[in-house]
Protein backbone atom coordinates (compact mmCIF):
# COMPACT_ATOMS: atom_id res chain seq x y z
CA UNK A 1 0.00 0.00 0.00
CA UNK A 2 1.35 3.42 -0.95
CA UNK A 3 1.84 5.79 1.99
CA UNK A 4 2.87 9.45 1.65
CA UNK A 5 4.83 10.59 4.68
CA UNK A 6 5.91 13.99 6.03
CA UNK A 7 8.95 13.84 8.37
CA UNK A 8 9.30 16.42 11.13
CA UNK A 9 12.39 16.65 13.35
CA UNK A 10 14.78 19.52 14.07
CA UNK A 11 17.87 17.33 13.49
CA UNK A 12 18.57 16.71 9.77
CA UNK A 13 20.62 13.62 10.63
CA UNK A 14 17.65 12.07 12.43
CA UNK A 15 15.40 12.90 9.46
CA UNK A 16 17.93 11.24 7.15
CA UNK A 17 17.98 8.12 9.33
CA UNK A 18 14.18 7.94 9.43
CA UNK A 19 13.98 8.54 5.69
CA UNK A 20 16.35 5.69 4.77
CA UNK A 21 14.36 3.37 6.98
CA UNK A 22 10.94 4.40 5.62
CA UNK A 23 11.93 4.46 1.97
CA UNK A 24 13.23 0.91 2.28
CA UNK A 25 9.57 -0.12 2.19
CA UNK A 26 8.14 -0.47 -1.33
CA UNK A 27 5.48 2.12 -2.09
CA UNK A 28 6.24 4.35 0.88
CA UNK A 29 7.40 7.83 0.00
CA UNK A 30 8.77 10.66 2.11
CA UNK A 31 7.12 13.58 0.32
CA UNK A 32 8.57 16.33 2.50
CA UNK A 33 10.51 17.29 5.61
CA UNK A 34 10.12 20.00 8.24
CA UNK A 35 12.36 21.09 11.10
CA UNK A 36 9.81 22.58 13.52
CA UNK A 37 6.11 22.45 14.35
CA UNK A 38 5.16 25.62 12.47
CA UNK A 39 6.82 24.41 9.27
CA UNK A 40 5.10 21.04 9.74
CA UNK A 41 1.66 22.68 9.88
CA UNK A 42 2.42 24.70 6.72
CA UNK A 43 3.77 21.71 4.78
CA UNK A 44 0.88 19.48 5.84
CA UNK A 45 -1.48 22.03 4.28
CA UNK A 46 0.42 22.04 0.98
CA UNK A 47 1.47 18.41 0.65
CA UNK A 48 -1.48 16.59 2.25
CA UNK A 49 0.46 13.55 3.50
CA UNK A 50 -1.22 10.39 4.78
CA UNK A 51 1.06 10.13 7.83
CA UNK A 52 3.17 12.65 9.72
CA UNK A 53 6.14 11.38 11.72
CA UNK A 54 6.56 14.07 14.37
CA UNK A 55 9.14 14.85 17.07
CA UNK A 56 8.04 16.39 20.41
CA UNK A 57 10.87 18.78 21.33
CA UNK A 58 11.48 21.27 18.55
CA UNK A 59 12.12 25.02 18.27
CA UNK A 60 9.43 27.60 17.40
CA UNK A 61 6.50 25.24 17.89
CA UNK A 62 6.79 21.88 19.63
CA UNK A 63 5.20 18.71 18.30
CA UNK A 64 2.31 18.65 20.77
CA UNK A 65 1.15 22.13 19.78
CA UNK A 66 1.52 21.27 16.09
CA UNK A 67 -0.48 18.08 16.63
CA UNK A 68 -3.37 19.95 18.27
CA UNK A 69 -3.48 22.45 15.43
CA UNK A 70 -3.35 19.74 12.80
CA UNK A 71 -6.21 17.83 14.39
CA UNK A 72 -8.50 20.68 13.49
CA UNK A 73 -6.85 21.72 10.21
CA UNK A 74 -6.20 18.27 8.72
CA UNK A 75 -8.50 15.76 10.42
CA UNK A 76 -7.67 12.95 7.97
CA UNK A 77 -3.94 13.14 8.62
CA UNK A 78 -2.60 10.44 10.97
CA UNK A 79 0.15 11.55 13.36
CA UNK A 80 2.86 9.32 14.80
CA UNK A 81 5.20 10.73 17.43
CA UNK A 82 8.82 9.55 17.34
CA UNK A 83 10.49 11.03 20.38
CA UNK A 84 13.28 10.81 22.92
CA UNK A 85 10.74 10.93 25.78
CA UNK A 86 10.30 7.42 27.14
CA UNK A 87 7.50 8.42 29.45
CA UNK A 88 3.89 7.20 29.89
CA UNK A 89 2.83 10.77 30.81
CA UNK A 90 4.23 12.17 27.58
CA UNK A 91 2.65 9.35 25.61
CA UNK A 92 -0.73 10.12 27.20
CA UNK A 93 -0.31 13.79 26.37
CA UNK A 94 0.55 12.93 22.75
CA UNK A 95 -2.51 10.71 22.34
CA UNK A 96 -4.69 13.35 24.03
CA UNK A 97 -3.34 15.88 21.54
CA UNK A 98 -4.73 13.69 18.77
CA UNK A 99 -1.82 11.47 17.74
CA UNK A 100 -2.53 7.89 16.66
CA UNK A 101 0.90 6.50 17.55
CA UNK A 102 3.89 6.94 19.85
CA UNK A 103 7.34 5.41 19.42
CA UNK A 104 10.55 6.05 21.39
CA UNK A 105 13.46 7.23 19.26
CA UNK A 106 15.90 4.71 20.69
CA UNK A 107 13.60 1.94 19.39
CA UNK A 108 12.61 3.62 16.14
CA UNK A 109 14.61 1.21 13.99
CA UNK A 110 12.60 -1.65 15.53
CA UNK A 111 9.14 -0.06 15.80
CA UNK A 112 8.84 2.62 13.14
CA UNK A 113 7.70 0.55 10.16
CA UNK A 114 5.04 -1.33 12.12
CA UNK A 115 3.88 1.94 13.68
CA UNK A 116 3.52 3.77 10.34
CA UNK A 117 1.67 0.81 8.90
CA UNK A 118 -0.72 0.71 11.87
CA UNK A 119 -1.50 4.43 11.99
CA UNK A 120 -1.95 4.58 8.20
CA UNK A 121 -4.75 2.06 8.75
CA UNK A 122 -6.15 4.25 11.53
CA UNK A 123 -5.03 1.89 14.29
CA UNK A 124 -3.36 3.06 17.49
CA UNK A 125 0.29 2.01 17.94
CA UNK A 126 2.23 2.74 21.13
CA UNK A 127 5.57 1.44 22.35
CA UNK A 128 7.72 2.59 25.25
CA UNK A 129 11.08 1.11 26.25
CA UNK A 130 10.84 -2.20 28.07
CA UNK A 131 7.23 -2.66 27.06
CA UNK A 132 5.91 -4.60 24.08
CA UNK A 133 4.60 -2.60 21.19
CA UNK A 134 0.83 -2.41 21.18
CA UNK A 135 -1.43 -1.90 18.21
CA UNK A 136 -5.21 -1.79 18.23
CA UNK B 1 42.35 3.02 -0.17
CA UNK B 2 39.09 3.97 1.52
CA UNK B 3 38.91 6.07 4.66
CA UNK B 4 37.36 3.84 7.32
CA UNK B 5 35.01 5.36 9.88
CA UNK B 6 33.57 3.90 13.09
CA UNK B 7 30.25 5.39 14.26
CA UNK B 8 29.22 5.30 17.92
CA UNK B 9 25.76 6.51 18.93
CA UNK B 10 23.13 4.81 21.07
CA UNK B 11 20.35 5.63 18.58
CA UNK B 12 20.28 3.35 15.55
CA UNK B 13 18.24 5.93 13.67
CA UNK B 14 21.01 8.51 14.16
CA UNK B 15 23.66 6.00 13.04
CA UNK B 16 21.61 5.34 9.89
CA UNK B 17 21.44 9.06 9.18
CA UNK B 18 25.15 9.55 9.77
CA UNK B 19 26.03 6.54 7.65
CA UNK B 20 23.88 7.80 4.76
CA UNK B 21 25.55 11.20 5.04
CA UNK B 22 29.13 9.88 5.19
CA UNK B 23 28.80 7.17 2.57
CA UNK B 24 27.68 9.73 -0.01
CA UNK B 25 31.30 10.85 0.08
CA UNK B 26 33.39 8.93 -2.42
CA UNK B 27 36.25 7.05 -0.83
CA UNK B 28 34.75 6.81 2.66
CA UNK B 29 33.17 3.77 4.26
CA UNK B 30 31.56 3.18 7.62
CA UNK B 31 33.48 0.10 8.76
CA UNK B 32 31.51 -0.42 11.96
CA UNK B 33 28.87 0.84 14.34
CA UNK B 34 28.74 0.84 18.14
CA UNK B 35 25.82 1.55 20.43
CA UNK B 36 27.70 2.68 23.54
CA UNK B 37 31.16 3.75 24.63
CA UNK B 38 32.33 0.33 25.73
CA UNK B 39 31.22 -1.20 22.43
CA UNK B 40 33.02 1.65 20.60
CA UNK B 41 36.32 0.90 22.34
CA UNK B 42 36.04 -2.81 21.62
CA UNK B 43 35.20 -2.21 17.93
CA UNK B 44 37.89 0.48 17.52
CA UNK B 45 40.52 -1.93 18.81
CA UNK B 46 39.25 -4.67 16.47
CA UNK B 47 38.72 -2.58 13.35
CA UNK B 48 41.42 0.08 13.71
CA UNK B 49 39.38 2.79 11.91
CA UNK B 50 40.91 5.99 10.54
CA UNK B 51 38.27 8.14 12.25
CA UNK B 52 35.98 7.43 15.22
CA UNK B 53 32.82 9.51 15.60
CA UNK B 54 31.38 9.35 19.13
CA UNK B 55 28.18 10.78 20.54
CA UNK B 56 28.80 12.49 23.85
CA UNK B 57 25.66 11.19 25.60
CA UNK B 58 25.92 7.42 25.36
CA UNK B 59 24.86 4.97 28.07
CA UNK B 60 27.33 2.79 30.00
CA UNK B 61 30.32 4.91 28.96
CA UNK B 62 29.83 8.46 27.72
CA UNK B 63 31.59 9.91 24.68
CA UNK B 64 34.18 11.93 26.60
CA UNK B 65 35.38 8.99 28.66
CA UNK B 66 35.29 6.84 25.53
CA UNK B 67 37.61 9.38 23.85
CA UNK B 68 39.97 9.41 26.86
CA UNK B 69 40.12 5.62 27.00
CA UNK B 70 40.58 5.23 23.24
CA UNK B 71 43.52 7.62 23.28
CA UNK B 72 45.02 5.84 26.26
CA UNK B 73 44.93 2.62 24.23
CA UNK B 74 46.39 4.30 21.17
CA UNK B 75 47.10 8.03 20.85
CA UNK B 76 46.80 7.76 17.07
CA UNK B 77 43.03 7.37 17.14
CA UNK B 78 41.35 10.42 15.62
CA UNK B 79 38.10 11.16 17.41
CA UNK B 80 35.26 13.51 16.50
CA UNK B 81 32.83 14.24 19.34
CA UNK B 82 29.18 14.79 18.43
CA UNK B 83 27.20 16.76 20.95
CA UNK B 84 23.83 18.38 21.44
CA UNK B 85 25.30 21.25 23.45
CA UNK B 86 28.19 23.65 22.89
CA UNK B 87 28.47 24.87 26.49
CA UNK B 88 31.92 26.09 27.52
CA UNK B 89 32.30 23.19 29.92
CA UNK B 90 31.56 20.51 27.32
CA UNK B 91 33.92 22.12 24.82
CA UNK B 92 36.73 22.32 27.39
CA UNK B 93 36.18 18.70 28.40
CA UNK B 94 36.20 17.53 24.77
CA UNK B 95 39.48 19.39 24.15
CA UNK B 96 40.94 17.99 27.39
CA UNK B 97 39.86 14.48 26.43
CA UNK B 98 41.86 14.80 23.20
CA UNK B 99 39.10 15.04 20.60
CA UNK B 100 40.31 16.37 17.26
CA UNK B 101 36.87 17.35 16.09
CA UNK B 102 33.80 18.76 17.79
CA UNK B 103 30.49 18.93 15.89
CA UNK B 104 27.03 19.89 17.08
CA UNK B 105 24.48 17.20 16.29
CA UNK B 106 22.06 19.81 14.99
CA UNK B 107 24.73 20.94 12.48
CA UNK B 108 26.05 17.46 11.65
CA UNK B 109 24.47 17.41 8.19
CA UNK B 110 26.47 20.56 7.37
CA UNK B 111 29.67 20.12 9.43
CA UNK B 112 30.41 16.44 9.80
CA UNK B 113 31.75 15.91 6.29
CA UNK B 114 34.03 18.96 6.73
CA UNK B 115 35.19 17.58 10.08
CA UNK B 116 36.10 14.18 8.64
CA UNK B 117 37.84 15.87 5.69
CA UNK B 118 39.85 18.00 8.13
CA UNK B 119 41.00 14.95 10.10
CA UNK B 120 41.78 13.12 6.86
CA UNK B 121 44.12 16.03 6.03
CA UNK B 122 45.73 15.89 9.50
CA UNK B 123 43.93 19.01 10.68
CA UNK B 124 41.40 19.51 13.43
CA UNK B 125 37.79 20.68 13.10
CA UNK B 126 35.80 22.49 15.72
CA UNK B 127 32.49 24.24 15.56
CA UNK B 128 33.07 28.03 15.27
CA UNK B 129 32.14 28.57 18.91
CA UNK B 130 35.16 26.51 19.98
CA UNK B 131 37.45 28.87 18.11
CA UNK B 132 36.00 31.78 20.13
CA UNK B 133 36.56 29.89 23.36
CA UNK B 134 40.13 28.91 22.51
CA UNK B 135 40.90 32.49 21.51
CA UNK B 136 39.36 33.82 24.71
CA UNK B 137 41.47 31.36 26.72
CA UNK B 138 44.59 32.43 24.83
CA UNK B 139 43.90 36.14 25.42
CA UNK B 140 43.34 35.49 29.11
CA UNK B 141 46.72 33.77 29.48
CA UNK B 142 49.14 35.85 31.48
CA UNK B 143 46.40 37.79 33.22
CA UNK B 144 46.96 37.61 36.94
CA UNK B 145 43.37 38.41 37.90
CA UNK B 146 41.71 35.26 39.16
CA UNK B 147 38.67 34.25 37.14
CA UNK B 148 35.39 34.04 38.90
CA UNK B 149 35.02 30.28 38.74
CA UNK B 150 33.10 27.94 40.98
CA UNK B 151 35.37 26.01 43.33
CA UNK B 152 36.40 22.69 41.72
CA UNK B 153 35.31 19.39 43.21
CA UNK B 154 37.98 16.74 43.78
CA UNK B 155 38.92 14.92 40.59
CA UNK B 156 37.61 11.41 40.09
CA UNK B 157 39.75 8.76 38.44
CA UNK B 158 38.67 7.33 35.07
CA UNK B 159 37.35 4.21 36.82
CA UNK B 160 35.45 6.30 39.37
CA UNK B 161 33.87 8.36 36.57
CA UNK B 162 32.76 5.17 34.81
CA UNK B 163 31.21 3.85 38.01
CA UNK B 164 29.57 7.21 38.75
CA UNK B 165 27.93 7.19 35.32
CA UNK B 166 26.67 3.62 35.72
CA UNK B 167 25.30 4.27 39.22
CA UNK B 168 23.65 7.50 38.07
CA UNK B 169 22.02 5.58 35.22
CA UNK B 170 20.27 3.49 37.86
CA UNK B 171 22.48 0.39 38.02
CA UNK B 172 23.03 -1.33 41.36
CA UNK B 173 26.57 -2.05 42.59
CA UNK B 174 26.05 -5.67 41.54
CA UNK B 175 25.01 -4.64 38.02
CA UNK B 176 27.98 -2.27 37.75
CA UNK B 177 30.29 -5.08 38.86
CA UNK B 178 28.85 -7.33 36.18
CA UNK B 179 29.23 -4.66 33.44
CA UNK B 180 32.84 -3.89 34.38
CA UNK B 181 33.94 -7.43 35.22
CA UNK B 182 34.74 -6.46 38.80
CA UNK B 183 33.65 -7.93 42.12
CA UNK B 184 30.69 -6.30 43.87
CA UNK B 185 33.01 -5.59 46.80
CA UNK B 186 35.43 -3.64 44.57
CA UNK B 187 32.56 -1.59 43.14
CA UNK B 188 31.28 -0.86 46.64
CA UNK B 189 34.75 0.31 47.67
CA UNK B 190 34.88 2.62 44.64
CA UNK B 191 31.37 3.81 45.45
CA UNK B 192 32.32 4.73 49.04
CA UNK B 193 35.47 6.49 47.80
CA UNK B 194 33.43 8.50 45.28
CA UNK B 195 30.87 9.53 47.93
CA UNK B 196 33.63 10.44 50.37
CA UNK B 197 35.67 12.42 47.81
CA UNK B 198 32.63 14.40 46.72
CA UNK B 199 31.13 14.65 50.24
CA UNK B 200 27.87 13.17 48.98
CA UNK B 201 25.39 11.32 51.14
CA UNK B 202 22.83 10.03 48.66
CA UNK B 203 22.53 8.60 45.18
CA UNK B 204 20.46 11.68 44.33
CA UNK B 205 23.56 13.87 44.87
CA UNK B 206 25.47 11.55 42.56
CA UNK B 207 22.83 11.78 39.83
CA UNK B 208 22.85 15.60 40.00
CA UNK B 209 26.67 15.55 39.84
CA UNK B 210 26.58 13.20 36.82
CA UNK B 211 24.16 15.49 34.96
CA UNK B 212 26.09 18.68 35.82
CA UNK B 213 29.36 17.11 34.70
CA UNK B 214 27.98 15.65 31.46
CA UNK B 215 28.48 12.05 32.51
CA UNK B 216 24.83 11.52 31.67
CA UNK B 217 22.44 13.67 29.70
CA UNK B 218 18.73 14.14 30.07
CA UNK B 219 16.16 15.53 27.69
CA UNK B 220 13.81 18.00 29.29
CA UNK B 221 10.22 17.68 28.07
CA UNK B 222 8.49 20.78 26.73
CA UNK B 223 6.42 22.66 29.32
CA UNK B 224 2.81 21.49 29.46
CA UNK B 225 0.63 23.52 27.15
CA UNK B 226 -3.05 24.02 27.56
CA UNK B 227 -5.01 21.81 25.19
CA UNK B 228 -7.85 23.53 23.34
CA UNK B 229 -11.27 22.72 24.74
CA UNK B 230 -13.54 20.39 22.84
CA UNK B 231 -13.23 16.79 21.63
CA UNK B 232 -9.98 15.34 20.28
CA UNK B 233 -9.74 12.67 17.62
CA UNK B 234 -7.51 10.09 19.37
Amino acid sequence: MAIRILLVDDHPVVRQGLKTLLEGRAGWEVIGEASDGAEAVEKAKDLKPDVMVLDVTMPKMNGLEACRLLRTQAPRLEILFVTQHDSPQMMREALDAGARGYVVKSNAARDLLAAVEAVSQHRVFTALNGRDAGSQ
Amino acid sequence: MKLRILLADDHEIVRRGLRALLEKHEGWEVCGEANDGRDAIEKALQLNPDVVIVDIGMPNLNGLDTTRQLLQHDPHFKVIVLTITDSDQVIREALDAGARGFVLKSDAARDLVSAVEALQNKRMFFTPRVNDLVLAGFLEKGHTVARNEAPKLPTLTAREREITQLLAEGNSSKEVACLLNLSTKTVETHRSNIMRKLSFHSIRDLVVYAIKNNLIQIEIPPPPTKAPTGPTAA
